[in-house]
């Protein structure tokens, strides 16, 4: 399949607000997005032309923001409404090998639906784990240094070398990242043994972090995790914040090279090109 | 005297009274002034009950409600016009669209960029996070409704000092701890949430705002020029759409509110004038308008604010050269019970008005469904230029638009200058080392690093912030003098966004100081590589019925005016918040700038932190012995009524020198020079590149040492030269270019035969990261 019929849903509800540079990720790299009300999905107060339907598309996109307000967990409200009437075409979407991506509170939503960590099955009925309030108890607009971890699973980082560091900025007040109590060590061992973790904040020598550069006090400093199979990938960063060198918050001291995101959005299209 | 006998309720099953203006008495007048909480004065009432004995008919007190509204110092600026049309209302390019809610200024052939800044310091004094996030709220929609989308925005806050002793808060008055806490939350909020980027703002402390914080909000858009529309209806036959929140008794009386001084009342009086926002609700109108709008369906639209329903249909329709009729009864509601008159001038947040051809209403109804925004067309353009209001089928309001919005035009009585002696000058006294006095500067609140506020607030968001307001080495920051931002996906081009205000050289010299803020807030766009091209401005002043307040208000105005003229930099938008002022006296005058500036290719922006080894630091532009109102003297309890002069024709060579060198690839690194000085502006390029300066102050000019390292002398910058490309920096000989040192090693050294500061650059950066971490927490 060539780029230009990569066909992108960026799927969007009241107080998203990250879809307009997350449809621009895609399209400048000649895909073909589209900003899509969860509404068109669904059926609801749309016309028949407004209509459309998750198989239409090969790429789903959550963007981040702050949907439905996140006035009670954040994502909890968007993944209640899409769970209620898709659940079966989310499934599917997932089984057939399709990508899912989930950037921040997108991220916070694959996990509240249950496509992340899935750590049996493809969705589970429940959350397994939870976006909990960062440790400083703020927003935290931050520029972040995620080292990729994941050993070759993740659809979306083919294109960035194991160990690499890239900064991807992370914006969120919800981004700690946290497992059941009791078993949240076997649940890491788990999803380390199926190479399920993406990203790691680091600081600037590469070291694992705690904050700031670790911005939430997230478990194992956990800033992207990937299913089983690697299609559905949720991280708190914004890799469509740096798709190019100037919006780095310090591209002004060496300003070469493309933005560190960018990667992230091409290993996906490779993946759709190549394998769908 | 009662004024009982005076309501004459109408036989209707709603509340409705007609008002017998024709038999009051002057004080009865005052007391239904009061009564009504309109705050008309009595000359006003006055002209209403002639009006209305014209008519041979008495007002309803719809009608006396909705004139209140229009009448009041916030809606129809009556006491500034007359400063504002001769100082600045002229200033003219060929880039000015429009004047509308928002000013509209070209951006590029396709594009335009709307601009606004206000005041919400009335709500944010009594109830500051819900005040701070409508006032949010309430520029954003100022933005959309010239057809724009908004793309970020701004926040000069100003308060009291942080460890202001509790015990001297008098009644009523809330701590500035407390005020910043909410006041910071609020905009973190309601801007994160509604997904706009926060990149420009500023904190300034000073025990006048302790009674009366400010909060300045302002909002940047840019659209595409052919779907910018006017705040006006097409003609008569359009139908007017109400979209968005719903209407309740939140929020009544918000602008007379505004235009009265605060007491110790005001917290329990007053807290129903503060609306409620709700970004989440705010997010979909945004999407729906810009949707109808770029589909061509609306025809003109207008945000409901200050006097709500009341101030937009009368505007929007004779805008167009109409009037409306209006049946109040299909507003939607929060509560059951409202009475007329309180829907007519309730502020309710989240509402605008559409003007819609009747063919295209059923397309934009849809639109509006899509996102679950309520939309519901309440009344009718009408040929003649008069509103009418019906509810239940009772005409309950009739009233001529020319009367409605010619508010009163006050030339009110202005002070004579205040004479010089006021001021007793003492200068500090002089030192041979002054590595104390940076720390204490660094460290002090209006100087040190704002990043507690600036990380609550996502700067990022939408992808386009180019040059962010924290600048530097990862790991390291200080901060920027103005954002830059990349408005449009297949063009380089920028739009720079800076804020000035210099409250403590306006209170000295109010005129000097105002041609002061015009141009630091040059400086801060050149800084960044763009050229000054637009400005709006919120003044925040005293009560405007004493002279001295007055006079303030006035050379502050024509100080802005002469620089901005001078340099043909148009200001489409401004806005006025007088009364400022609570039991213990007026804050401090102060004007605050929200200028905009082009880049015309975002590639060559510079940021403020230093970066290489080797290079050369330089400082653009001429110092002089002008320490009044300085951060210095203000840190040694020195007094001075000579605060800085802007000699216009140097600043505008200045600018040239600065934006042709960093064009041409000469300057790596810029810096502005303003609170604190030239040790101060060091010390944070320093700070930013985690790297020291080794520099000779002793080729400046030959003023004292305290003079040469502190003075805030207008029309400077420092700047960092790249190796090898110096001579590429343009010359003026009005332009005084002095290369101060070298950049390298770890301490920032500053010598004049001796040293006489040296100091390690990592003691800076704790002094200057840690002050607002250790007062808020």
């Amino acid at each position: 399949m060539k780029a230009s019929n990569v066909r992108v849903c960026v799927l969007r509800i009241e107080g998203t607000n990250c879809e307009e540079e997350s449809y621009q990720a895609f399209r400048r790299l000649g895909a073909k997005p589209e900003k899509v009300h969860l509404k068109q999905l669904t059926g609801a107060d749309v016309t028949n032309e407004e209509k459309r339907s998750l198989d239409d598309y090969h790429i789903l996109v959550l963007p981040g923001g702050f949907s439905a307000g996140d006035y009670v967990r954040a994502g909890a409200i968007f993944a209640a409404r899409m769970k209620s009437k898709l659940a079966r075409d989310l499934e599917d979407f997932v089984k057939d090998g399709k990508p899912v991506l989930g950037i921040c509170n997108g991220f916070q939503i694959l996990v509240e639906t249950g496509l992340l960590p899935a750590m049996s099955g493809v969705m589970s009925e429940y959350p397994e784990a939870v976006l909990g309030t960062n440790d400083s108890a703020r927003f935290e607009c931050r520029p972040t240094l995620l080292k990729k971890v994941n050993r070759g699973s993740c659809v979306f980082t083919s294109r960035i070398s194991l160990d690499k560091v890239s900064l991807i900025p992370s914006a969120h007040a919800e981004g700690k990242l946290m497992f059941p109590l009791d078993k949240s060590k076997a649940v890491l061992k788990h999803l380390e043994d199926n190479d399920q973790i993406v990203f790691k904040y680091v600081d600037p020598e590469g070291r694992l972090a705690g904050y700031p550069w670790c911005p939430n006090g997230s478990t194992a400093s956990i800033a992207g995790i990937c299913n089983r199979d690697g299609n559905v990938f949720g991280l708190m960063p914004h890799p469509e914040r740096v798709f190019f060198r100037f919006t780095h918050p310090d591209w002004t001291r060496e300003s070469d090279g493309p933005g560190d995101g960018r990667a992230v959005f091409e290993s996906v299209i490779d993946y759709v090109t190549k394998k769908l | 005297m009662s004024t009982d006998k005076l309501y004459i309720p109408r036989d209707v099953p709603f509340e409705l009274a007609e008002i017998d203006l024709e038999h009051a008495s002057d004080d009865q007048l005052k007391e239904i002034s009061d009564e009504s909480g309109t705050a008309l004065a009595l000359d006003e009432m006055r002209r209403i009950r002639d009006h209305f004995k014209d008519k041979g008919r008495n007002p309803t007190d719809v009608e006396l409600q909705s004139i209140g509204q229009a009448w009041s110092e916030h809606c129809c600026y009556k006491s500034s016009k007359i400063y504002l049309k001769q100082y600045v209302f002229g200033i003219d390019t060929p880039q000015v669209i429009d004047r509308g809610d928002a000013g509209v200024m070209e951006f590029d052939r396709d594009h335009a960029y709307a601009l606004r800044i206000e005041s919400h310091n009335h709500p944010s004094a009594v109830e500051p996070y819900g005040g701070a996030a409508t006032g949010i709220g309430g520029i954003i929609r100022d933005v959309l409704c010239m057809g724009a989308q908004p793309i970020a925005l701004v926040d000069p806050l100003f308060f009291g000092p942080l460890d202001y002793p509790v015990e001297k808060l008098q009644a009523g008055i809330k701590h500035p701890k407390y005020l910043l806490g909410g006041i910071v939350a609020g905009i973190r909020d309601y801007g994160n949430r509604v997904g706009l980027p926060t990149v420009s703002g500023g904190l300034w402390f000073d025990e006048s705002y302790v009674g009366n914080c400010l909060v300045n909000v302002g909002c940047i858009g840019v659209g595409e020029k052919k779907n910018i529309r006017r705040n006006a209806v097409k003609g008569p036959g359009d139908e007017l759409i109400l979209v968005g929140g719903m209407t309740g008794r939140d929020g009544i009386h918000g602008v007379t509110f505004a235009s009265a001084v605060l007491t110790k009342e005001s917290e329990t009086e007053s807290r129903g004038a503060v609306q409620l926002g709700d970004p989440i609700m705010k997010e979909p109108v945004i999407h729906a308008l810009l949707e109808a709008n770029e589909r061509r369906l609306v025809n003109g639209m207008k945000d409901l604010g200050g006097g709500g329903l009341s101030c937009v249909v009368g505007e929007i329709a004779l805008a167009g050269g109409c009037g409306a009729e209006v049946d109040l009864g299909k507003v939607p509601l929060k509560e059951e019970g409202l009475a007329p008159w309180e829907i007519w001038v309730s502020e309710s947040q989240e509402r605008m008005m559409l003007s819609v051809s009747p063919k295209n209403v059923e397309e934009v109804l849809h639109i509006f469904k899509v996102w679950d925004v309520p939309a519901t067309p309440v009344g009718k353009v009408i040929r003649e230029k008069v509103v009418r209001l019906f509810f239940q089928g009772e005409k309950v309001f009739d009233l001529d638009l020319e009367f409605l919005t010619a508010g009163p035009i006050y030339c009110r009585p202005c002070g004579i200058e205040r004479s010089k002696k006021d001021v007793s000058e003492r200068t500090p006294k002089a030192k041979d080392r002054y590595d104390k006095e940076l720390l204490r500067l660094l460290a002090s609140p209006n100087v040190c690093s704002k990043e507690w506020v600036i990380r609550q607030y996502d700067h990022e968001v939408r992808g386009a912030t180019v040059i962010k307001p924290l600048h530097g080495k990862l790991g390291h920051s200080s901060h920027g003098d103005a954002a830059v931002l990349k408005p449009i996906e297949d063009s380089f081009r920028g739009l720079a966004i800076a804020t000035a205000s210099n409250p403590f050289a306006v209170g000295i010299d109010p005129y000097r100081g105002g041609k002061t803020c015009v141009d630091e807030m040059c400086r801060n766009l050149v800084s960044v590589g763009a050229r000054p091209h637009s400005f709006t401005n919120c003044l925040n002043f005293g009560n405007p019925e004493k002279p001295d307040r007055l006079w303030l208000f006035r050379e502050a105005v024509r100080g802005i005016g002469e620089v901005a003229a001078a340099l043909m930099i148009p200001t489409p938008s401004g806005n006025v918040s007088f009364y400022n002022e609570s039991p213990g006296g007026a804050v401090l005058p102060t004007p605050t700038l929200l200028g905009c500036g082009i880049a015309r290719d975002i590639r060559r922006c510079v940021t403020s932190d230093l970066k290489r080894e080797g290079n050369t630091l330089a400082m653009i532009g001429s110092t002089k012995p002008e320490m009044g109102g300085s951060e210095y003297y203000r840190l040694t309890r020195g007094r001075s009524s000579k605060v800085p002069d802007v000699d216009i024709p140097v600043l505008k060579a200045g600018m040239d020198v600065v934006l042709g060198g960093i064009d041409r690839g000469a300057i790596l690194s810029c810096h502005d020079i303003s609170d604190g000085g030239l040790a101060v502006a060091v010390a944070e390029m320093c700070v930013g590149g985690d790297i020291g300066v080794d520099a000779d102050i002793s080729k400046m000019e030959r003023f004292r040492t305290d003079v040469r390292l502190f003075s805030e002398s207008n029309s400077r910058w420092l700047v960092e030269l790249r190796k090898g490309k110096e001579k590429l920096l343009p010359k003026d000989r009005r332009v005084r270019v002095v290369k101060l040192g070298t950049i390298g090693g770890h301490n920032l050294t500053l010598r004049s035969n001796k040293k006489v500061i040296d100091l390690e650059v990592a003691a800076l950066e704790d002094r200057f990261t840690s002050t607002l971490w250790r007062m808020l927490g």
